[in-house]
């Protein structure tokens, strides 16, 4: 059961009364539902009748893969060294403020995982921070969770969340290699709502990758919340990878601010997981912020993953560029929802969503719908969004060349999902992400007569 | 090796080759000329295996074995190669990438190892150079934004990386620069050999100064009206098909008779 009542978590002072006020947000609205425009497609009714309940302590998470540079097993979990304080006194971050850009000095220290296996924290590799937990025990106010918009899964999660990350990247400095913040659920009917931060102060630059993953069997929920805030000129390369159980809902938001010429750049991968919900809220708030949003999305047996974007510029020069691909096959449905706000004043906007679709089978299902409103002058937006099949044509033309059905249909989905892929070398993830890239397009690929 | 008997094909009720008979053997280059829409493409792409169309009379055989019955790759592994009157774009593609899994997927099944990156490259480089490409093409999606003619070179590209027995060219010579012509024709005149064969359909006998055909046929309302030796190809130039397709004139020109009949011509009921 999803808890009617405020349940107390051991926090830092202020945070009780933050979370029973989120709590309370969250008992106004209640679970969504279908008839709410913005949960149109994607019904959650399933997790009423499930007896949810927050993960018990010893959590039965799945063993997970190498990630890069991650050297997993060699260790036992290392205690969190330096915790917060670390931060401040990261090398090469004491002295004034650094240049920005290409300019900027790398961040000694190597690899930073974060691993949580329901919502404990698991192991850590790492120089930098920590725990959001543990920045609010450390007085760190400004982590304090604020920019999520009030839904109501984001209100329940401010109300009942125990981990997750917390990154903060000083003033000029870039993090020479991808930091993981790794989230494994695996116990059947554990409700996780992990909540994580990504600062970036005025010229930072990082690649922040966020998984999800979980066990095959087990139906638990995962609610989790990441806000991230750039600063002024800061770049954040952000991936985040879903690959949950095939029996789990999973409902993520992600809210993310940009200041002035700031740069943020989403790879949006939801891979598996039964019911998948992902939602982003980002905001160009300061004048020459660009954001680049990609994403691919895969739907085969009964798969649901449902993208909804909302996107706004709230002042002039700002540019956003939205690149979807989704594949569908058995019974699988997809949803590109996304909608473009350009606010009034929001002049020069430079906006595009391109949003193109595969079905693979007759019963599969993409749902399309890009929007655009503007209330701004000598605005550049465009929209458009198509949902086709295969071309038979170039199958063919393939297959002339001895390359059979099945490797005909590989290279042309390979070369589909590409085109939103291409972050993926951008942040030096080749080799990690692209084979679970391709052995799930294979899979629903080959899945087909 | 290709024997075609009274090969009849239809694109759903319309019947569109009404009776085709044609025999390929090792060595021989055929030329299939004819007026738009007479059926020529629609017998190339029969033979490469593409689907949508309905044979409903007559057999193919290659190689002894029948070729109605293979999928498009089978035909391909069998030697089977098709130049495309119009080449498809396939972007996300690299055209390196297809050369390499064609050339590859063919190996395997003739349980040769694959090639391996640098020999690969070398083959591939040598057949560039031969057709003079840039080497940039490589890279590229599958014909993407390629020009008429780099597309056709492209083509000619695949047919060299795939040597086939049998090289059917559709058009390939259609929208090429005279200096290109000479190109591609040297890269089928470097496939040409006792055991391949070509077929090459076109509309203009230019072609065949480079690459000289052993026979020329005349395909009309989707039958041959005519076959015959390279000089039918130059009649046909100097007067269209007219003389082939409308048997019985009112009243034949006087100069019509010319060079009639000398090119052995067999017409067809
Ligand atoms: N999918 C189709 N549906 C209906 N008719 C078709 C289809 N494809 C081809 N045809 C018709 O079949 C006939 C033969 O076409 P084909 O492409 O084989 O001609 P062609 O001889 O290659 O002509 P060209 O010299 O112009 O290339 C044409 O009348 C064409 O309109
Ligand atoms: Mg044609």
């Amino acid at each position: 059961m999803i808890p009617a009542t405020w349940t107390d978590i051991p926090a830092p002072g202020g945070l009780p009364e933050a979370r029973r006020a989120a709590m309370e947000r969250y008992l106004a609205q209640g679970l969504p539902h279908t008839r709410q425009e913005d949960w149109h497609y994607t019904a959650l009714d399933h997790l009423t009748r499930q007896p949810l309940h927050p993960p018990a302590a010893g959590d039965a998470s799945p063993v997970i893969d190498e990630a890069p540079g991650h050297d997993h097993g060699s260790s036992a979990s290392p205690a969190i060294d330096g915790g917060v304080s670390e931060t401040k006194r990261m090398p090469g971050a004491a002295g004034p403020s650094q240049t920005r850009g290409e300019d900027a000095p790398p961040l000694q220290g190597g690899v930073t995982h974060l691993i949580f296996a329901g919502e404990r924290l698991i192991e850590t590799r790492s120089t930098l921070p920590t725990t959001l937990l543990r920045a609010l025990e450390e007085g760190d106010l400004a982590a304090a969770p604020t920019l999520a918009p009030g839904t109501a899964l984001s209100a329940l999660n401010s109300a009942l969340w125990k981990g997750g990350g917390c990154l903060t990247v000083p003033r000029g400095q870039r993090l020479e290699r991808p930091v993981f913040l790794r989230f494994l659920a695996g116990e059947p009917e554990a409700m996780l709502h992990p909540r994580s931060l990504i600062r970036l102060e005025a010229g930072a630059e990082a690649v922040v990758v966020e998984t999800y993953t979980g066990a095959t069997a087990a139906n638990y929920w995962c609610n989790p919340v990441t806000e991230v805030e750039l600063e002024p000129g800061a770049r954040l390369t952000h991936v985040r990878l879903i690959e949950e159980g095939a029996a789990a809902t999973h409902t993520g938001l992600t809210a993310v601010r940009l200041a002035a010429e700031s740069r943020y750049a989403l790879l949006d991968l939801s891979l598996t997981g039964r019911v998948c919900r992902n939602e982003l809220h980002l905001a160009l708030t300061g004048v020459g912020a660009a954001c680049r949003l990609d994403g691919l999305f895969l739907s085969d047996g009964r798969r649901h993953s449902d993208h909804h974007l909302r996107v706004e510029h709230a002042v002039p020069g700002t540019a956003s560029r939205t690149t979807y691909r989704g594949v569908a096959a058995g019974r699988g449905l997809g949803i590109f929802d996304a909608r473009v706000l350009i606010r009034p004043g929001a002049d020069g906007t430079d906006a595009r969503q391109d949003s193109r679709n595969l079905l693979l089978s007759p019963h599969a299902e993409i749902d399309a719908k890009p929007q655009l409103e503007i209330y701004a002058d000598q605005v550049q937006a465009s929209h458009g969004a198509t949902v086709g099949r295969l071309s038979e044509e170039a199958l063919f033309y393939l297959r002339t060349r001895g390359i059979d059905r099945i490797e005909a249909r590989r290279l042309l989905l390979a070369a589909f999902a590409g085109e939103a892929l291409g972050l993926v070398a951008e942040a030096g993830l080749d080799d990690w992400l692209m084979p679970r890239i391709t052995a799930r397009l294979n899979e629903i690929g080959e899945s087909i007569q | 090796m290709l024997e075609i008997k009274d090969l009849h094909v239809a694109i759903g009720e319309k019947p569109i080759l009404k009776g085709i008979s044609l025999t390929i053997r090792p060595g021989e280059v055929h030329a299939i000329m004819g007026p738009n829409g007479s059926g020529k493409s629609t017998l190339a792409q029969v033979l490469a295996g593409r689907e949508g169309y309905t044979v409903t009379a007559g057999t193919v055989t290659w190689q002894g074995q029948d070729l109605l019955s293979l999928a498009p790759e089978e035909r391909a592994w069998a030697g089977l190669f098709l130049g495309f009157q119009y080449p498809l774009e396939i972007p996300g593609v690299a055209n390196v990438q297809l050369l390499k899994e064609a050339v590859n997927s063919q190996r395997r099944r003739k349980g040769l190892p694959e090639l391996d990156a640098f020999d690969f490259l070398e083959r591939v480089k040598a057949s560039i150079k031969l057709l003079e490409m840039d080497d940039a093409m490589l890279y590229r999606g599958v014909n993407e934004g390629f020009s008429g003619g780099e597309k056709k070179r492209n083509e000619i590209l695949q047919m060299l990386m795939l040597e086939p027995r049998l090289a059917i060219l559709d058009e390939t010579d259609s929208g090429l620069d005279i200096d290109a012509l000479k190109i591609v024709a040297r890269g089928v005149n470097a496939l040409r050999g006792p055991e391949r064969a070509i077929l090459l359909v076109t509309h203009y006998q230019r072609l065949l100064d480079h690459i000289t055909p052993d026979h020329v046929h005349v395909l009309a309302d989707g039958r041959i009206l005519a076959s015959g030796g390279r000089e039918l190809a130059l009649e046909v130039e100097a007067k269209g098909y007219g003389w082939l397709t409308e048997p019985s004139p009112p009243a034949p020109l006087p100069q019509a008779g010319e060079g009639r009949g000398e090119a052995g011509r067999e017409a067809r009921p």
